[in-house]
C-alpha cells in the first residue's frame, strides 16, 4: 500500500514536471499566437476607433469586403502570385536540389550560394531587385536592351515579383529537398541501372516517388507563404506606383486598411478570410496527396 | 515539492528583478524626459534646443529619440493606448486632431496665461494656430515650425536653353513654356509635376482659386469648377513630352530625377533644402529657390499661394511628470528655444519675425541659396489640408489619382469619384 502510494506521488510530481517543462512553449503559443487570434476575429466584428476603442457593428465588416471589387482584385492578384511561384518555383528547387546531390567539384561551395538569398533580408533583396528592374536606369533593361516597365506595369508587375519571390526561395526549398533526397538508399538506383533504367526513368520511378513527402511538406510552406506574400510587394511597388492595384495582395490590403486608413476592424476580417482560405487549400492538399505522396520505403 | 518551491521563488525574484530596473528611478535623482522625434536630420536642432533648457534646469535631462516616419504614428498610438507615450513629442496637422479629439495629448490653451494670455496669438500665426487646434478649438501644442513649398531649378539647364529663372512674374504659361523650351534645347525633362497632393496639385488648386475642402471640413472641393479646372491642367502636364509620366515617378522620384540632373524643376519643401545642399555637394551652385509660379487667370484671388505646414510639439494628457513638461513646453515656446531652434538650421521658427534665423543658417555655404522666396511667401500660404477623416479618405484619393494617371478612369470620373470619398468618409 505504502509502495503504492509512493508511487502514484512521484507519478503526480514527473506530471507535473511535464507540464512545468512544456509551460515556456505552451505559455508561449497562447500568448503570441491563440490569443492574438481570438482578439483578431473580435475585432473583425467591430468598427475600430483610434487608441484601441472599438464597437460592435455584427457582420458589416465582412458585407462590405465581400461586395468590395478591391478585395475580389486581391484575391486574384494572390491566387496569380501563387501560381506564378510554387510550381515553377518547385520545379526549379528539385532540379537544383538533384543537382546539388550529384557529384560535382565544389558542391559545398554551390550549396552555400544556393541558400544564401534566405540569409538576406527580405526587404534588402526587394531593394536590390528595384533597382536591377528599374526602367531607365535597371540592369536587367539595359542588358535586354529595350523599355520593359517591370514594376509599373500593371500586367508585368505580378511577374516581376514572382521571379524575385522564386529567386529567394530556391534556396531554401533545394536545401530541404536535398535532405528528402540523401534519404533515399543507393541501392535502389544500383538496381535500376543493372535492369538497365536510364538517368530520366530513375528519376521518375525512385527519386521522385521516395522524395515525394518532403516534396509535399515544401509544398505546402510554399503555398502559404504565398499566399500570405506582403513584404516583398510592399518593398517593390510604392505607394504612388499606378499599378498598385494590380499587385495589391490580400496581406497588403490588409496592411493598407488596417494601418494606412486606421480601418483596423475591416483589416480583421480580411485576415479572418485569408486564414479561412489558406485552411481550404491546404485541406485540398491533404486530401489530394494520398493520390501522389509515397510513405512506402 | 519543496524544490518546487524554492524553484518559484527563484523565478519570481528574476522577475521582480527585471520589473523593478525597468521601472526604477535614475540614480542621479534627475528628472529624465524622453523626446520622440521622425526626422534625423533634425536631431542635432533639438538636441541644441534641450540643452538650452537643461543648461538653466539643471535637474532635467531631455533624451532625443528617432523613430522613422514609418513607424512613429503606430509606436505613439500604441504608446498612447498603454499610456506610456514620450514625455514630449512631435506631433503633425495630419494627426493631431485625432489625438486632440481622444483627449490623449494635453490641452495647453492656458500654458502662457501668467506672462500674457494672447501669447499665442501675438507671437504665431494663423496658419500655424489653426495647426495645433483640436476640433473643439483649443490649443493642444506649441507650434514648432512653419514651412512652405517652393519651385526648385536647375540653373545650368535654364542658361543651355537661354531661357530667363522663374521670378515672381512668373505664370504657369512661363512654366511650360521653359519647360517646353529646355527640353527641346537640352533634352531634359521640365517641370516634373508627379502625382503629390502637398508638393503638387494642391498649389496648383489653391492658386485657381479653388480648394480641396471647403471652409467647415465637411465637404471636399472638387465638384468646384476651379478646383476641377486646375486638376486638369496639372494631371495633364504628365501627357507633355517634356514631364516624366507616373511610372517614371513611381521609380524614381523627382528629388532623384533632379540632383542627377535629368530634369530641370520640381516642388520642394523648404524643410529639405538644407540636407539637400549638404548631400548633394557637387550641385551646389548648379540649383537655386524661386516662389511658385502662380495662376495667369484664375477664378478668384490673386493666382498666388502655396501650402503652409506646420509641426507642434505635444504631450501626453496623463503624464507623470506633466508639470515638469509643460515647463519645457513653455521654453520650446519661448522667443529663445525657438531662436535655437532657427539658428541650429532645423526648420524656420514658427515665432514670427525668427524666420532671418533658419535664412542665416545657409550663410555656411559658398553658394548663397535664396530661401528667403521661402519665407517670402509665408504671405499667401495655405494651411496643409486637413480634417479628421482625412486618414480615411487619403489613399483612396491617391488610388483614385492613379487611376486617372494610368487611364483606367476618366478625368470627369475620377474627380466625381475624389469628391464622393471624401464627403462620404466618416471620421475615425
Amino acid at each position: 500500500m505504502a509502495n503504492n502510494s509512493k508511487a502514484g506521488k512521484f507519478a503526480k510530481t514527473e506530471g507535473m514536471w511535464g507540464y512545468i517543462m512544456v509551460a515556456p512553449t505552451i505559455i508561449g503559443l497562447i500568448v503570441l499566437n491563440l490569443y492574438p487570434f481570438i482578439d483578431t476575429l473580435k475585432l473583425s466584428f467591430t468598427k475600430t476607433k483610434p487608441f484601441g476603442f472599438y464597437e460592435f457593428n455584427g457582420l458589416t465588416n465582412y458585407i462590405t469586403m465581400f461586395t468590395n471589387a478591391d478585395f475580389w482584385r486581391a484575391n486574384l492578384n494572390t491566387i496569380y502570385f501563387c501560381l506564378l511561384t510554387v510550381p515553377l518555383g518547385i520545379f526549379l528547387a528539385l532540379v537544383v536540389a538533384v543537382m546539388l546531390n550529384t557529384k560535382i567539384k565544389g558542391r559545398t561551395a554551390f550549396r552555400a550560394i544556393f541558400f544564401l538569398p534566405m540569409v538576406v533580408a527580405p526587404a534588402a533583396v526587394a531593394m536590390v531587385w528595384k533597382w536591377m528592374f528599374n526602367t531607365e536606369y535597371g540592369i536587367i533593361n539595359t542588358l535586354l536592351g529595350n523599355n520593359v516597365n517591370w514594376i509599373t506595369n500593371p500586367n508585368v508587375v505580378m511577374v516581376t515579383c514572382a521571379i524575385v519571390a522564386i529567386w529567394s526561395a530556391i534556396g531554401y526549398d533545394a536545401v530541404l529537398l536535398l535532405s528528402g533526397l540523401q534519404n533515399i538508399s543507393k541501392s535502389y538506383y544500383e538496381a535500376a541501372s543493372l535492369d538497365g533504367a536510364t538517368k530520366i526513368q530513375q528519376f521518375f520511378h525512385i527519386t521522385l516517388p521516395m522524395v515525394s513527402p518532403t516534396l509535399f511538406v515544401v509544398m505546402i510552406m510554399r503555398l502559404m507563404s504565398s499566399l500570405k506574400v506582403y513584404d516583398l510587394i510592399y518593398m517593390m511597388v510604392e505607394e504612388s506606383n499606378p499599378a498598385l492595384t494590380s499587385a495589391q495582395s490580400l496581406m497588403f490590403l490588409f496592411y493598407r486598411e488596417s494601418f494606412v486608413a486606421g480601418n483596423k476592424g475591416y483589416g480583421s476580417a480580411v485576415v479572418i478570410w485569408t486564414v479561412l482560405l489558406i485552411g481550404i487549400v491546404t485541406a485540398f492538399q491533404f486530401w489530394g496527396q494520398k493520390k501522389w505522396v509515397n510513405y512506402e520505403v | 515539492m519543496k524544490n518546487m518551491k524554492k524553484l518559484l521563488a527563484a523565478l519570481l525574484v528574476v522577475v521582480l528583478a527585471f520589473g523593478l530596473a525597468a521601472c526604477g528611478k535614475a540614480s542621479d535623482g534627475k528628472t529624465h524626459l524622453t523626446f520622440q522625434i521622425w526626422d534625423v536630420n533634425q536631431r542635432d536642432g533639438m538636441q541644441a534646443v534641450c540643452d538650452a533648457y537643461t543648461a538653466k534646469n539643471p535637474d532635467v535631462v531631455i533624451e532625443v529619440q528617432v523613430t522613422s516616419w514609418s513607424e512613429y504614428w503606430t509606436k505613439l498610438e500604441a504608446a498612447a493606448i498603454s499610456n506610456q507615450m514620450p514625455d514630449v513629442f512631435w506631433m503633425h496637422t495630419n494627426e493631431i486632431l485625432k489625438y486632440a479629439d481622444y483627449g490623449m495629448i494635453a490641452d495647453l490653451t492656458d500654458l502662457y496665461n501668467d506672462e500674457d494670455p494672447d501669447y499665442y496669438k501675438n507671437h504665431f500665426s494663423e496658419i500655424s494656430l489653426a495647426n495645433i487646434q483640436g476640433s473643439d478649438g483649443r490649443y493642444y501644442g506649441i507650434p514648432k515650425d512653419k514651412d512652405t513649398v517652393c519651385l526648385v531649378y536647375n540653373k545650368e539647364m535654364f542658361d543651355a536653353a537661354g531661357v530667363s529663372y522663374p521670378d515672381e512674374t512668373w505664370t504657369w504659361d512661363d512654366l511650360t513654356a521653359a519647360s517646353q523650351q529646355i527640353y527641346d534645347t537640352t533634352g531634359k525633362y521640365g517641370y516634373m509635376a508627379y502625382g503629390d497632393d502637398q508638393l503638387g496639385y494642391w498649389n496648383f488648386v489653391y492658386q485657381n482659386g479653388g480648394y480641396i475642402l471647403t471652409e467647415d471640413k465637411t465637404k471636399g472641393g472638387f465638384d468646384n469648377p476651379a478646383t476641377r479646372e486646375a486638376m486638369e491642367f496639372y494631371i495633364n502636364l504628365q501627357q507633355e513630352n517634356w514631364c516624366p509620366d507616373q511610372n517614371y515617378f513611381a521609380e524614381t522620384s523627382p528629388g532623384t530625377a533632379f540632383f542627377s540632373e535629368q530634369g530641370s524643376m520640381f516642388l520642394e519643401g523648404n524643410w529639405n533644402l538644407l540636407s539637400e545642399m549638404q548631400n548633394y555637394p557637387e550641385m551646389q551652385g548648379k540649383w537655386d529657390v524661386a516662389v511658385l509660379p502662380m495662376c495667369p487667370n484664375p477664378a478668384e484671388g490673386d493666382g498666388k499661394a502655396t501650402i503652409s505646414n506646420g509641426l507642434c510639439y505635444a504631450t501626453g494628457a496623463k503624464g507623470k511628470n506633466l508639470e515638469i513638461v509643460k515647463d519645457v513646453l513653455k521654453f520650446f515656446g519661448s522667443e529663445e528655444g525657438q531662436r535655437v531652434q532657427g539658428e541650429s538650421g532645423a526648420a524656420i521658427p514658427a515665432y514670427i519675425g525668427l524666420e532671418d534665423t533658419w535664412v542665416k543658417v545657409f550663410d555656411q555655404f559658398d553658394y548663397k541659396l535664396d530661401v528667403q522666396k521661402c519665407v517670402d511667401m509665408f504671405d499667401y500660404g495655405v494651411q496643409s489640408v486637413n480634417n479628421a477623416s482625412r486618414s480615411v479618405w487619403k489613399p483612396k484619393v491617391q488610388d483614385e489619382l492613379l487611376r486617372i494617371y494610368s487611364g483606367k478612369s476618366t478625368l470627369e470620373d475620377g474627380l466625381n469619384n475624389i469628391q464622393t470619398f471624401i464627403d462620404t468618409a466618416e471620421a475615425e
